[in-house]
């Protein structure tokens, strides 16, 4: 790094953010490129500034006027709206910017106080999220946005306003403070595109998309609980159709085995009744069990069983279950014969085994009904 | 996340061996003609979540230097991931060290190029972790490049350290084995190792079992090069490198200013050891065949006669039941009844309980225990946010976690490739029994060599240790291995100390089990039917099968050089790797090891059906 501040005189931290929203500015004009190069150079600055090297400590006071300098000049905004556009080795340093501004705290603060610039997006600049999920529009910034976002969504707020993101709520209402948990959301918000994100992408911004989206889903349960108990159709009718039933075997798979994990979080049992009380449901899962693939056989059997060990199943899941009574029982006895090693497996086999063995042969009215979640005024 | 499309773009060629999650293909470019390298790595056959795999792309596609193999694209086709990158055709250190070692010149070069890589990798925040020659990789020109990701780290923070048990033993740094926190400095540890790898031809305890290494290296003092063949100035570089103290250990930027270092030549001057490699390989046979790349069609046997209905309405399918709902209406009731009923609503609540049978936890159990040790933490950073930075980048537990992802898998992995390699080890040592010098980890045989110590080290180094790895490779329970390599161990320092006694305690076994009818006739297997079909190996030698692909050609040279190095008086020794050998006076081992090799050989049929 030092080879920077040899040949040229070093600009002040302080005038550091003024310089960067100059250079972004002139991005669009004739000499891009070039200011683009004199972007990356104050970019590294910045870095070494934040995070000092291997050798050298980074000073408190400097990091302290910088990121407050940051937040003056909006830079954060500004650079996650260009992150796309900057060279490689500025995005990374970027990437490198935003998470060490968005964890600083002055030394002088509480280690439990919510970091400066962390505080400011979340309830003075949301749209910094919002804009860092859109870095997977284009792949050059999805690597970059998302790690930053992944460190972000540990703030439940962050995660909140991600979720909660909808241009079509009326009023300016926007951030934080606009958050109703139990409004039902248009689709049109930012955490909507995430579907589109995972299954149209190129393979690297669809996995990083889907890290993404599994932290947003699997981190903050209660949070998501309520959230997924608003949005249920609106939420697993995407679910199912873009991803479950995904021609690409990556979002396939991975989204299968997701959906088991949210439906056997205890935080979320008010979904996942709701969930194995439809009929429909339960005919996806039941082909994901003939699928050729044993990979995605095995993720689906995982969501399947929760179908067959529910105490209270619907008529509608009774029947579909009875009609293929014979089928499964012969199916399953077979079923992944080769995971000889896998003990829960064979025990879980079994025990589904002898469930749906068990089953009167009239469907039964069942003796407790799920909450109707999200459909109930549809 | 598909693009089948981007496959066609690629015309792949043949086959330039395995790594250490699939096949590595030489292909071209169709747009512009450039020679690539394509990794298949088939998801369908990893259990392991594929967020790991997709941490050596993000690692690599973040990489943008010279010293590193440039990463070109990735993308899905059916369930095969396609990784492209750059071609280099010189080969990786490891391939080249089959002719013969490095010299110290050619050392200085691949360490400098290495150490700028690794001054790269380190200031982005990236560790290697898996520093060893047979991941350093020389285009045509000699241009010297790191190679597999496979376990490297990214770190969000400098100066965070990591904790996850990850490497090749012989490799690893001491700190990273203790798993007391370790950074970029674990890195220097593994290229000193690789210096000595590259002048002796492996690295130091190549004989040693891998397991046993892992004591040995945060034990012992740090290897050296002693002796006045090596130069001063290479033995001070490989003496700073393997500082036991992380601490004290040099960064990569200080180590380029080294005098060893700073001597080197250039690169060019690599090319000496491509060429050399080249004739080398021209003077053995040919290989057959390059292994020519075929689509795999995926025709899995599809058992589609009775598809799931679910069409309520389907009358056909209802009516026959109705004839007999009537006979079962009986036994329906009692199945309605108290016990059934509340069993299975027991364990419906228990679905969300920890303990529940149906708990969501095992085979992709382990993945998910996974993620509830690394949501536990992170509950603990909310309350200590000064920890929380640390912990941020990581999608790791911070516990100790031997198993974690393709890590787990890798460390399996390495533990038999290194299996390979040690029995290698063996194997040479074997042949020269008397006045050994490479076997430095044995305690010599004093003056009073009696026959049974040379029959005792002999049933240890063909039979026993082999038969430990062999069944350690096997075993997947992590009790169950680690009671077997304690066993392992306490056999090898019986085999250390008193060979003798290791005969007779074998003999004593073996005419034991002699005497006993029934065991005798379960322990003594049917001659011949254990054995077809794999006419080419041999009991001894199973854990290097487990590695390397039939064909493998690297494995056809090493078995040759092997068997050509054998000397001519110790013909009757080389024999005796073949099956079906008798060898004098080891006539009651004999049975022993076909009792292995069935067991192996079952073994292996029941993970590769198809062979």
């Amino acid at each position: 790094m030092a080879f920077l501040f040899g040949r040229r005189p070093r600009t002040n931290t302080v005038d550091l953010p003024k310089q960067a929203k100059e250079q972004i500015s002139r991005l669009d004009g004739p000499a891009g490129a070039a200011k683009a190069e004199e972007l990356a150079k104050t970019l590294a600055q910045m870095k070494f500034v934040l995070q000092g090297t291997q050798e050298v400590e980074a000073s408190p006071e400097q990091v302290y006027t910088l990121v407050t300098g940051m937040i003056q000049e909006d830079l954060l905004y500004l650079l996650a709206i260009n992150l796309q556009r900057l060279p490689f080795e500025a995005r990374k340093d970027a990437q490198v910017i935003f998470s060490y501004v968005l964890r600083f705290r002055p030394p002088t603060a509480s280690p439990k106080s919510e970091p400066i610039a962390l505080s400011y997006v979340i309830n003075n600049r949301p749209e910094v999220f919002v804009e860092l999920c859109n870095g997977y529009d284009q792949k050059e910034s999805a690597t970059p946005a998302g790690t930053v976002l992944r460190e972000v969504l540990k703030s439940e707020q962050a995660a909140a306003i991600i979720l909660y993101d909808d241009p079509t709520a009326n009023g300016n209402s926007k951030g934080l403070t606009g958050i109703q948990l139990d409004s039902r959301q248009s689709g049109e918000g930012v955490f909507w595109k995430f579907f589109n994100w995972i299954d149209q992408g190129s393979f690297e911004v669809g996995a990083d998309a889907f890290t993404t989206f599994r932290e947003l889903l699997t981190r903050h349960k209660s949070l998501v609980a309520q959230y997924l108990s608003t949005n249920f159709d609106l939420f697993f009718d995407k679910y199912n159709n873009l991803l479950v039933k995904s021609e690409s075997y990556v979002t396939k798979r991975q989204s299968i085995k997701l959906l088991g994990e949210i439906l056997l979080d205890r935080a979320n049992y008010a979904v996942m009744t709701a969930y194995v009380d439809r009929g429909e449901h339960l005919k996806i899962c039941m082909n994901l069990l003939r699928d050729e693939r044993k990979m995605v056989q095995y993720e689906g059997f995982h969501v399947f069983k929760v179908f067959v060990a529910n105490p209270h199943k619907s008529i509608a899941v009774q029947k579909i279950l009875l009609i293929n009574r014979d089928r499964l029982l012969s199916f399953l006895k077979h079923f992944l014969e080769d995971r000889t090693e896998d003990e829960q497996f064979i025990d879980e086999r079994e025990f589904l085994i002898k469930q749906i063995r068990n089953m009167p042969l009239q469907p039964v009215e069942p003796t407790q009904k799920p909450a109707l979640l999200g459909s109930q005024s549809r | 996340m598909s693009s089948e499309g981007a496959a066609s773009q690629y015309q792949v060629l043949e086959e330039l061996g395995s790594g250490s999650f699939g096949v590595v293909y030489k292909a071209i470019e169709r747009s512009t003609g450039d020679v690539v390298a394509i990794k298949h790595i088939d998801l369908e056959s990893s259990e392991d979540d594929i967020q790991e795999i997709q941490q050596e792309i993000s690692v690599l596609s973040t990489c943008a230097s010279p010293y590193v193999t440039q990463y070109k694209a990735s993308f899905l086709r059916g369930h095969k991931l396609w990784i492209v990158m750059e071609y280099l055709g010189g080969g990786s250190c490891l391939d080249l060290l089959k002719a013969g070692s490095f010299n110290e010149a050619h050392i200085a070069i691949i360490c400098r190029e290495l150490l700028l890589g690794l001054e790269y990798l380190h200031q982005e925040g990236k560790i290697h972790r898996d520093i060893k020659a047979a991941n350093v990789l020389l285009s045509n020109s000699g241009k010297v490049k790191l190679a597999d990701f496979g376990v490297a780290a990214q770190l969000t923070n400098i100066k965070s350290q990591r904790n996850t048990f990850v490497g090749t033993p012989f490799w690893m740094a001491p700190e990273v084995i203790q798993q007391a926190g370790y950074d970029f400095k674990a890195d220097i540890w593994s290229l000193g190792i690789t210096a000595m790898e590259m002048i002796n031809g492996e690295p130091p305890n190549a004989a040693v079992h891998p397991m046993k290494v892992l004591f040995l290296i945060p034990k012992a003092p740090a290897p050296r090069l002693e002796g006045n063949h090596y130069s001063k100035d290479f033995k001070d570089f490989v003496s700073q490198c393997l500082v036991k103290d992380c601490d004290r250990r040099p960064s990569a930027k200080e180590l380029l200013r080294h005098r060893f270092i700073r001597s080197a030549g250039k690169v060019e001057g690599l090319r000496e050891l491509i060429e050399r490699k080249q004739e080398w390989d021209g003077g053995k046979m040919k290989p057959s065949h390059p292994r020519l790349y075929e689509e795999t069609l995926n025709n899995m046997p599809k058992h589609e006669p009775d598809e799931w209905v679910f069409d309520t309405v389907k009358a056909s399918t209802i009516a026959p039941r109705k004839n007999t709902t009537k006979r079962r209406k009986l036994s329906v009731i009692h199945a309605n009844g108290q016990g059934i009923t509340s069993g299975a609503e027991e364990a419906f609540k228990q679905l969300d309980l920890k303990d529940a049978p149906l708990e969501y936890s095992s085979p992709p159990p382990v993945t998910v225990k996974k993620s509830t040790i690394r949501k536990q933490p992170s509950i603990m950073q909310l309350a200590t946010p000064t920890k929380s930075r640390q912990a941020s980048s990581q999608k790791k537990p911070l516990q100790p976690d031997m198993n974690f992802g393709n890590s787990g898998c890798s460390t399996v992995r390495i533990c038999r490739r290194v299996s390979d390699n040690s029995t290698t080890a063996q194997v040479n040592s074997d042949i020269s029994v008397p006045g050994s010098t490479r076997d430095e980890n044995r305690p010599p045989m004093g003056g009073t060599v009696t026959k049974e110590a040379i029959l005792g080290r002999r049933v240890f180094n063909r039979i026993v240790d082999p038969s430990f790895q062999e069944l350690h490779a096997q075993t997947s329970n992590q009790a169950k291995r680690e009671a077997l390599s304690r066993l392992a161990d306490a056999w090898s320092a019986l085999d250390a100390v008193d060979p003798e006694g290791e005969f007779q305690f074998i003999k004593t076994m073996m005419e034991r089990v002699q005497a006993d009818p029934k065991l005798s006739s379960h322990l003594t297997p049917v001659k011949g039917t254990s054995r077809d079909g794999t006419p080419q190996a041999s009991p001894q030698k199973s854990p290097t099968k487990l590695v390397l692909a039939q064909n493998n050609p690297h494995l056809r040279s090493h078995r040759r050089r092997q068997t050509s190095m054998a000397p001519e008086p110790e013909f009757k020794e080389k024999l005796s790797n073949l099956p079906g050998q008798a060898v004098p006076g080891m006539e009651h081992t004999k049975q022993l090891a076909d009792v292995l090799y069935g067991r192996w050989a079952g073994g292996l049929r029941n993970r590769w059906p198809a062979v």
